[in-house]
């Protein structure tokens, strides 16, 4: 009796567990021709619906939209690429960028295959991130996409009670506002330098007029201009000006005005309007303060298309729908992410809000990190080491570059 | 020791303390503020999950939200395709179970017979949990690709189907049934399979709680597999829909607060129904 | 006359089924295992000797054999020898700290059958269930130097702030402290299920000796639940040598490599800039500790009374 119960139950499993083995295989498309898949990161999936719901019904072709954690891009490409089962177009943020092009799997995209499509001329796109400037050894695997930069933040309030009534405009005006700010007793601060920051001393160097990268495309810290950075960086320290804590929480800091300037991006503001609204009117955000120049840091996401595609012109399709830079507008304001397209970015939705207004202009003068392989696990991590060495432990300085300069040196952007 | 003995459960304490002793009463205290210390994260973060997001950053730091909002549960189960990430979560869960029949099978048959490999393979038993996880994705992958498993909620549910960490709880716990039951049972002529069902399995229900819940615990939180395996969202799990909500660098600590006590809470209940038949033993007597 | 040659059939068909019963139970647990979880391994020492990254994933052709430069490159690196250090400093600091709290803890709760025992087990279990985001939200704020909860408790009582996770010490402490918060849960709940095989008279008897309490704990109790502490012992020690969810998420290793243990270091090394092969080698050498230490502690355990 019993036995034969549980050969019944057995046996409804055993169904039960089949037809959810054939039921959710819903995703293999053999009709490729008039379909797409897209890998969109984080929740910014349902926005992407909306914006190519004009393209689907322009084109006929059927875009599946898959939402990917950011988190979790790297275990998912991985697979991809190692059954060969991978999307049609995929959100590639640009620190992964080199990673994902040395594996080979992203269609090159040079410029006779994209004659066709005018949006995707790389003379629209801001300069930091058009065309050659994401080529990985001389291949653009690549289209721009959005894009997030840095800017200087301030609490006008802080400042204007302690004597300063605009902004810094050079870094020099910065450490001495720094120093001043953080004169206003214990555990209060006039700057942060976030510790895990990698690209802040590279900032600090091109703003000097250097670059991290030589000529033949190495990585390269012996230079004049990386120095004047360290001492930017280290004097910051030296006059007790930035906290010495890894844990300091930036929005915090600059919601309760112990660290009232702060360099950063339009996340931050987002934060900050959301989390302390009676703040409104106190705070502002002012392109980086310059020494040479004022370059900021050029982030963001650009999209790529998957080598093995079965629906190459599809995809360009919809490439060039994206780049459009009145969808690019369109897309800032489903998503909030900063647009690619020069047009867009001088577009009047955009530069209305005083903000936006401040990132546009930041923008035009930004660069990537350079496209090194694994930035943050490798020379990003070497340079953060020595800096954290000399500012936190003492370590000798020089000794310390030098190190950072030899481990480095035959790093290759190509 | 007759088989009736054996199977006569432990029923609360009859009336022989009508006085909990004063040793008792120590120790609860003491466990009680022990339980709040332990517990006290926790209910930080409910408390965490109903705090605008002004408060979130407030210092000094509150425990209770002066102006609570659920604004953070509604924008969870808007933005998560929470009906369909629950159905897959569940249905993993399920498939999970069925390996808890075949764990529990390995477990008894390394606990309970001498056979030649006994010793090499529950070495390898155990060695499955000393490898990250990262090493065993990629074959992991490959085999399931090559069975067309991938996109498939069995597929999804197959790596994780057993543990070593089961099958060598299940080991220890049924090494202490005695053999002299299994003897006995042999004598009367049971088969090795009929026993297993009969007699072990309900010996075993202690420990058969324990994995229920692990088991429930795994299937719940399942995000890698489901991740990877699936090739579009209709087969995430709700895990991967929360981490979906983890932007690049912002972060908003209420909507994680809240998604994070979305995602406990049914282990919670689930714990709390079976803990009962954790701690309800029966009276093994002559039990090692 | 007694019939032995008819016995002798239904003997052997005995001692043939309960043969082969064993394979037959371990069987379908074991096909998975090997293919999921064993395999894998094998595959790893394969790859630990070519340079494997992305590229040489996706063709194979473009994957080389280079011997155990991985290895040479791993063990010259002294990040990697570091990470190692902290390895051994969580799991001595760990382990024990796991495995006594919970035995103490699933004492005491076992003391009482009544609710509000009952209750208190689910408060001890709660960490065990919380998802890793969360605790690291909820820690990384108590532990936060200017706005954390401790040190605005400090400040309370006129204490200075304490570096919590920006000390390369003090930093050890409070990771490892928040990933003993929640490997309690699990071991208090299997010391709980193993308590209930104690035979109730045995502790009776005991007290009526007029054994004490504590007394009749260590030499009853306890050596009636070795089962449970092998078990518990084993996978405790497997899983902090593992260490690598609370590092990551509190502080990402740092400050300057303090906190990183083995496994997190292999992640930023080596997983997540895809080289695989060097991924592969940090890999085994980690199994081939974990291995060698449980290894000792099962012969240790074999020198005990078989039970």
């Amino acid at each position: 009796m019993k036995r034969t119960r549980l050969a019944a139950v057995s046996a409804v499993a055993i169904a039960g567990i089949t037809l959810a083995g054939c039921s959710a295989d819903g995703g293999d498309d053999p009709a490729a021709a008039d379909s797409l898949t897209v890998w969109v990161m984080g929740d910014s999936s349902e926005h992407f619906e909306q914006l190519i719901a004009p393209f689907e019904d322009e084109s006929g072709i059927d875009v599946e939209t898959v939402a990917i954690p950011w988190d979790s891009i790297d275990q998912k490409f991985t697979t991809a690429v190692a059954s060969g089962n991978g999307p049609d177009i995929l959100q590639i943020g640009i620190s992964k960028l080199r990673t994902f092009a040395d594996s080979g799997a992203l269609l090159s995209l040079d410029d006779s295959s994209l004659a066709d499509y005018p949006n995707l001329a790389s003379s629209n796109f801001i300069d930091g991130v058009a065309g050659d400037a994401t080529a990985i050894g001389g291949e653009v695997v690549s289209i721009p996409w959005v894009s997030d930069t840095r800017v200087l933040f301030t609490r006008t309030d802080i400042l204007a009670e302690n004597g300063i009534d605009a902004p810094p405009t050079t870094w020099d005006e910065l450490r001495a506002d720094a120093k001043t700010l953080a004169g206003r007793g214990d555990g209060q601060y006039g700057y942060y330098i976030p510790q895990w920051d990698s690209a802040l001393p590279v900032v600090m160097t091109w703003d000097q007029g250097g670059d991290i990268v030589n000529g033949d495309g190495f990585i390269d810290f012996d230079t004049p201009e990386f120095e004047k950075a360290v001492d930017l960086y280290t004097g910051l320290y030296a006059d007790g000006s930035v906290p010495t804590n890894s844990d300091f929480d930036q929005t915090q800091g600059f919601i309760s005005g112990v660290a009232p300037m702060l360099v950063s991006g339009p996340y931050l503001a987002a934060a900050i309007s959301s989390a302390a609204p009676e703040l409104d009117g106190k705070w502002n955000v002012s392109v980086l303060p310059e020494a040479a120049d004022n370059t900021s840091l050029l982030a963001g996401s650009n999209l790529g298309v998957w080598g093995a595609t079965k629906n190459q012109d599809g995809a360009l399709k919809l490439l060039d729908f994206v780049s459009d830079p009145a969808n690019q507008v369109t897309w800032f304001g489903l998503d909030g992410q900063l647009p690619t397209a020069k047009a867009a970015l001088a577009d009047e939705a955009l530069t209305a809000d005083p903000l936006v207004a401040v990132y546009s202009e930041q923008l035009a003068n930004s660069r990537i990190l350079p496209l090194v392989p694994n930035w943050d696990g490798e020379t990003g991590k070497a340079l953060l080491d020595a800096l954290n060495a000399i500012v936190l432990t003492g370590a000798d300085r020089d000794q310390t570059l030098q190190g950072l300069i030899d481990a480095t040196s035959s790093t290759s952007v190509n | 020791m007759s088989t009736t003995e054996l199977t006569r459960p432990v029923t609360r304490m009859p009336r022989q303390r009508r006085k909990v002793s004063v040793t008792t009463i120590v120790i609860g205290v003491l466990l009680a503020a022990g339980a709040f210390a332990t517990a006290f994260p926790f209910i930080w973060m409910v408390f965490a999950s109903v705090k605008p997001r002004s408060e979130s950053v407030a210092y000094p730091p509150a425990l209770l939200p002066q102006e609570p909002t659920f604004e953070f549960f509604q924008q969870l189960f808007v933005e998560l395709d929470f009906g369909r990430y629950l159905v897959n979560t569940l249905a993993i869960v399920i498939i999970s179970m069925a390996g808890l029949l075949l764990m529990a099978a390995a477990g008894y048959g390394f606990a309970k017979f001498r056979f030649p490999g006994r010793d090499g393979l529950f070495f390898l038993v155990l060695v499955t949990m000393m490898i990250p996880v990262q090493v065993t994705m990629i074959p992991t992958y490959l085999i399931l690709n090559g069975m067309k498993l991938t996109n498939t909620l069995v597929g999804i549910a197959l790596p994780t189907l057993v543990s070593g960490f089961s099958i060598f709880l299940f080991r220890q716990f049924m090494a202490t049934i005695p053999t002299e039951v299994i003897e006995a049972a042999r004598i009367d002529g049971a088969g090795e399979w009929r026993i297993f069902f009969r007699i072990i399995l309900p010996m075993s229900r202690p420990i058969l709680a324990v994995q229920v819940v692990l088991t429930f615990i795994a299937g719940w939180n399942s995000f890698l597999w489901p991740l990877i395996i699936a090739n579009d969202q209709r087969l995430y799990t709700l895990s991967v829909g929360v981490s979906l909500l983890n932007q690049q660098i912002a972060t908003n600590p209420s909507l994680q607060m809240a998604a994070s006590t979305l995602m406990v809470v049914p282990i919670l209940i689930v714990f709390i129904v079976f803990q009962r038949y954790i701690v309800q033993g029966f009276a093994l007597s002559g039990l090692k | 006359m007694v019939r032995e040659d008819e016995n002798l059939p239904h003997h052997h068909h005995e001692a043939m089924r309960q043969r082969i019963a064993p394979y037959g139970f371990i069987a379908p647990a074991m096909v998975l295992l090997i293919a999921f979880g064993v395999l894998p391994i094998a595959v790893a020492l394969l790859v630990s000797f070519t340079d494997m990254n992305l590229a040489g994933l996706g063709n194979w052709s473009r994957i080389q054999f280079i011997g155990v430069e991985n290895y040479v490159k791993l063990f010259a690196d002294a990040a990697f020898w570091q990470s190692l250090g902290n390895t051994a400093f969580f799991a001595v600091l760990g382990v024990p700290s796991v495995i006594i709290l919970s035995l103490v803890i699933a004492l005491a709760l076992n003391r009482s059958q009544n609710r509000f025992f009952r209750m208190l087990r689910s408060f001890y279990f709660v960490p065990a269930i919380t998802a890793i985001v969360a605790v690291a939200l909820v820690w990384g704020y108590l532990y936060n130097t200017q706005f954390g909860l401790f040190n605005y408790l400090l400040s309370l009582v006129g204490l200075p702030p304490v570096p919590w996770l920006s000390d390369p010490v003090v930093v050890k402490f409070s990771v490892a402290a928040v990933a003993i918060w929640r490997g309690l849960g699990l071991n208090v709940i299997i010391f709980l299920a193993a308590l209930q095989g104690v035979p109730k008279e045995y502790l009776e008897a005991a007290s009526i000796d007029g054994a004490g309490s504590i007394r009749r704990t260590w030499s009853i109790v306890i050596p009636l639940l070795r089962f449970a502490i092998f078990f518990v012992t084993i996978t405790t020690v497997i899983a902090w040598l593992q260490f690598f969810d609370e590092p990551f998420v509190l502080t990402k290793g740092g400050p300057l490599g303090a906190s990183t243990s083995i496994a997190l270091f292999l992640y930023q090394k080596g997983f997540s800039s895809s080289q695989f092969g060097y991924a592969s080698a940090g890999s085994v050498v980690l199994f081939a500790i974990i291995a060698l230490v449980t290894l000792i502690q099962l012969r240790a355990r074999r020198a005990d009374v078989d039970y």
